[in-house]
């Protein structure tokens, strides 16, 4: 080669180099290629340079995408809503001062309820241990709101690590280090000012996606429309589909922990409820599932019954599956370089490589401005090859998600398991570009290859761009799961703890089917499940699609019900003028209050299978009810606090915190007492305003169950 | 502006923001400045009669910020400009505990970019980032086509020499002199 250095100034090299990136004219690019023809030397510096020019090209693109701020793009078309929006609102920034400002007003009334959460040390230390204790008053003269604020600003600083899940509020100046440090290091970054931009706060904001802003966000979500009461004279029957997503929980628990009320149509009360798990008994006979009803009084509104529905499917122990061939199509758009997305997808993933074995497969696509193979299929059994196929991944480039997925499922069929588990499980915060296709075409696309076994799952990661009812419709459509891992705490629920349940589908296309006994019910409202309603006749149909249920999976539905002779208000239609009054069926009379009816297919089945129930009241209150039944409806009396329905517009959220407290069982993994803590953050942000909690007697509730801090 | 005229702006900024806030964040170092720069472009463009525009647009765009972000560059003493560019910073030597075989290749090449003068750098990456050819790219930066076939020559030929020198293969004397 030291042969072309010789040439270096000649101009022949600059010649070469141009001929290789296609810069040369046509005559020039004759002479050039006579020259190679002869010359071993210069052809393999052509190769040389193509090559390089070839790395520099995909360097290039690696690098991560920046954008203007909505505040700029905004000024730019000429919104003037956009820009008036942009206005740094003049809410409190630290969530912390938030809860402690609300808190604050609170004790000017008498004292101070904070929950406090140990700050967890990441993956370790899974036990999640509450402190609830009682803040006196101390120094501030009551009725002086001013000087309670200072006060108790600094008590409830003091507490600061004790108030954070897993530190997601505490942390949030963390994301931002990281952020910045992110940043310093892909270029030297100078904090000095420079010359007019009175938006810099807030465009950092958007560029960080600082959990704060809310104003610069993109997230979206689909409206949901609350089940109103039905009426049984004219609709006896009510179907649905199952679901067993929890992203809308993790989602919701991400607002609460930020100091933010949820968006309404992030409310999904399904989720909340299923996020959960309800000691069902596990099935005995054939069925893949158990099916479990208990009738008691509604909390909310006591006149009316509460039926929960509770199904839980076998158990299949992980180790005992079938092999499973996965691929990974992970999201390294210049959107998920921040510490709460890309890195915690690597933690998330390793938790999962962990648990494979040699008869599993995993494969590792990407997507960003070009999607990519990172890992082909290799064996569960080479986990270090896996671990550093994914340690290698860093984000940048712009996303286009429709190309990944196409190449995800590639190479999920070059691998096809045809008796095991086939899945594409796309990690993403949502920015996903199906590039020219629509979204309908994307939906088409994942459905039919779940038709064919290859099933999909989404992670849901991150905040501000979070594209919501794209990722529920698309893992709902590949039959698979849509999560939201906000924590690694999270990832090991979703990933370790259920795995089974998320990897192995032990009925698919279960749908449920209640037909009520019009003497024994008047109306009844189905609670959640808004958008997996299905026709009467679908039910039926083994054409229609429905939701999964996995290993070990617990399920729960609730209705809400108007016993006969009650008026409900919310009947939403007259009665029928034309309806010829038929004499109820003799089963009617028989006491029977609805029968449940379920449809699930095996697996790879095709043809589904019925089971039925028969359900009747017993009349128990809510006191005799079992503590799952009275947990799950204070998850979904607090999910209609949150969505601000009408339905629970006597409740209170201090009374749903004291009925959680009575519901939370053993509690394995502290999930439900985390739930606990979520309520009186609710508290805080004021969804209720009575926040006098001694006055409607919390310290037996709480010291019963031996949460009540010692230094009371 | 009226409605094609906005659906317009806003299609063409879909286009060229990203690129655009990445070349003038590499130009001025600052992400918050390039921003501002890209910004000012834009609000340009809005004021300007499109059919002018519209034939050269992404010369005219890349023009402009490169201008705007030259300028705030001088003003602020904070960045060298193209013709005094033997900027010697191989920041990338100054680390020796980080192991260079665990790098991914991609953040090599950059790092080893990085080291590069400034006017190759800005060349290779109007060429390789943005996929300028020759000719355009002497348009955005005033300077002639063969000057710019010089720059992306030795510019590569640094590259491949750094990026082959560091594998362990033959260290090559690197006679770059521009």
């Amino acid at each position: 080669m030291s042969t072309n250095e010789d040439k270096y100034a000649s101009g022949e090299n600059v010649d070469l180099t141009a001929y290789a990136l296609g810069e040369l004219g046509e005559a020039e690019m004759e002479n050039l290629a006579k020259k190679l023809e002869g010359s071993p030397e210069m052809r393999a510096e052509l190769e040389e340079t193509r090559a390089m020019a070839a790395a520099l090209g995909e360097a290039l693109d690696s690098e991560p995408k920046l954008e203007l701020s909505e505040v700029q793009r905004a000024a730019i078309l000429g919104d003037r809503s956009g820009r008036d929006s942009a206005v740094p609102r003049k809410a409190p920034k630290s969530p912390m001062r938030r809860v402690a400002l609300v808190a604050a007003y609170a004790a000017s009334i008498a004292l101070v309820f904070t929950v406090g959460a140990h700050l967890m040390s990441e993956v370790e230390d899974n036990e999640l241990r509450y402190k609830f204790s009682y803040v006196k008053e101390g120094g501030a003269s009551s009725g002086d709101p001013v000087a309670a604020i200072g006060y108790l600003g600094d008590e409830t600083r003091k507490q600061l690590p004790l108030l954070g899940y897993e530190g997601d509020a505490g942390a949030s100046p963390g994301v931002d280090d990281q952020a910045s440090a992110n940043w310093s290091a892909w270029h030297s970054f100078d904090g000095a000012d420079g010359f007019g931009r009175p938006l810099s706060d807030k465009e950092r904001e958007s560029f960080w996606g600082n959990p704060d802003s809310t104003s610069a966000n993109t997230e979206s979500y689909a409206y949901i429309r609350e089940n109103k009461f039905r009426s049984v004279a004219n609709e006896p029957l009510s179907t649905f589909s199952i679901d067993v997503d929890t992203a809308s929980y993790a989602n919701v628990r991400r607002f609460l922990t930020n100091g933010q009320l949820p968006p309404a149509d992030a409310v999904r009360i399904e989720e909340l409820v299923n996020y959960f798990n309800y000691d069902y008994p596990t099935p005995t006979g054939s069925d893949p599932f158990s099916v479990n009803v208990e009738v008691t009084s509604a909390p909310w509104r006591p006149q009316h019954r509460l039926v929960r529905i509770g199904l839980r499917g076998k158990d299949i122990a992980f180790e005992g599956r079938r092999p499973t061939n996965l691929v990974f199509l992970l999201d390294v758009s210049g959107s998920m370089n921040s510490a709460d997305k890309l890195p915690l997808v690597k933690k998330s993933l390793r938790l999962l490589v962990d648990q494979l074995e040699s008869s599993d497969h995993v494969a590792i696509a990407v997507y960003a401005g070009a999607a990519g193979v990172i890992l082909p299929p290799t064996s569960g059994n080479a986990k270090g090859v896996i671990l550093e196929a994914m340690e290698r991944l860093s984000a940048g480039g712009s996303t286009n998600g429709g190309e990944g997925i196409q190449l995800a499922y590639e190479m999920a069929r070059r691998n096809l398991e045809p008796e095991g588990v086939n899945r594409v499980i796309l990690c993403t915060d949502g920015d996903f570009n199906v590039g020219t296709s629509s979204e309908g075409e994307l939906v088409r696309m994942v459905q039919e290859q779940a038709r064919d076994g290859i099933e999909l799952s989404v992670l849901g990661f991150g905040t501000g761009n979070l594209k919501d009812s794209t990722m529920e419709q698309m893992a709902d459509h590949g039959n698979g799961n849509y999560s939201y891992i906000d924590t690694v705490r999270e990832a090991r629920k979703v990933l370790v703890e259920e795995m089974g349940g998320t990897l192995v589908t032990i009925a698919k296309d279960v749908k449920i089917q209640v037909e009520f006994n019009p003497l024994e019910v008047a109306a009844y409202r189905l609670i959640g499940y808004e958008n997996r309603l299905l026709a009467n006749e679908d039910f039926n149909d083994d054409r229609v699609d429905a939701g999964e249920i996995g290993s070990g999976h617990t399920v729960t539905a609730l209705y809400e019900i108007v016993p006969p002779g009650m008026q409900s208000d919310e009947r939403d239609v007259d009665p029928l003028k034309y309806k010829r009054t038929e004499d109820p069926s003799v089963a009617a009379g028989q006491g029977e209050m609805m029968t449940v009816k379920l449809r699930y297919k095996e697996p790879k089945g095709s043809k589904s299978r019925l089971i039925e129930r028969v359900v009747r009241d017993s009349g128990i209150s809510l006191e005799e009810a079992s503590a799952d039944t009275r947990f799950a409806a204070s998850v979904a009396e607090f999910g209609m606090l949150l969505r601000g329905s009408e339905n629970v517009s006597s409740s209170k959220l201090e009374q749903v915190l004291r009925r959680a407290v009575g519901g939370l069982g053993p509690d394995p993994g502290g999930y439900r007492t985390e739930f606990v803590g979520l309520i009186t953050r609710a508290i805080a942000l004021g969804v209720t305003g009575d926040a006098n909690l001694r006055a409607l007697g919390y310290g037996e509730d709480l010291e019963s169950i031996g949460y009540l801090g010692e230094d009371e | 502006m009226s409605v094609t005229e906005t659906d317009w702006i806003r299609e063409v900024l879909n286009q060229y923001e990203r690129p655009l806030v990445r070349y003038a964040s590499r130009l001025l170092g600052d992400l918050d400045r390039a921003r501002d720069v890209v910004q000012e472009a834009f609000m340009r463009l809005c004021t300007e009669p499109r059919d002018k525009v519209e034939p050269h647009l992404d010369r005219w765009l890349f023009t402009v910020v490169r201008n705007r972000a030259l300028d705030l560059g001088k003003k602020e003493g904070r960045m060298t400009p193209m013709t005094d560019s033997h900027r010697e910073q191989p920041s990338s030597r100054q680390d020796p505990a980080r192991t260079v075989e665990a790098e991914d290749t991609a953040a090599r090449i950059i790092r080893e970019l990085e080291g590069l003068p400034t006017n190759q750098r800005e060349v290779l990456r109007l060429k390789f980032q943005n996929g300028f050819n020759y000719r355009e790219i002497a348009e955005v930066t005033e300077l002639s086509v063969g000057n710019i076939g010089f720059l992306i020559h030795v510019g590569l030929k640094t590259l491949r020499e750094r990026m082959g020198s560091m594998q362990g293969g033959t260290m090559r004397t690197n006679e770059v002199q521009s």
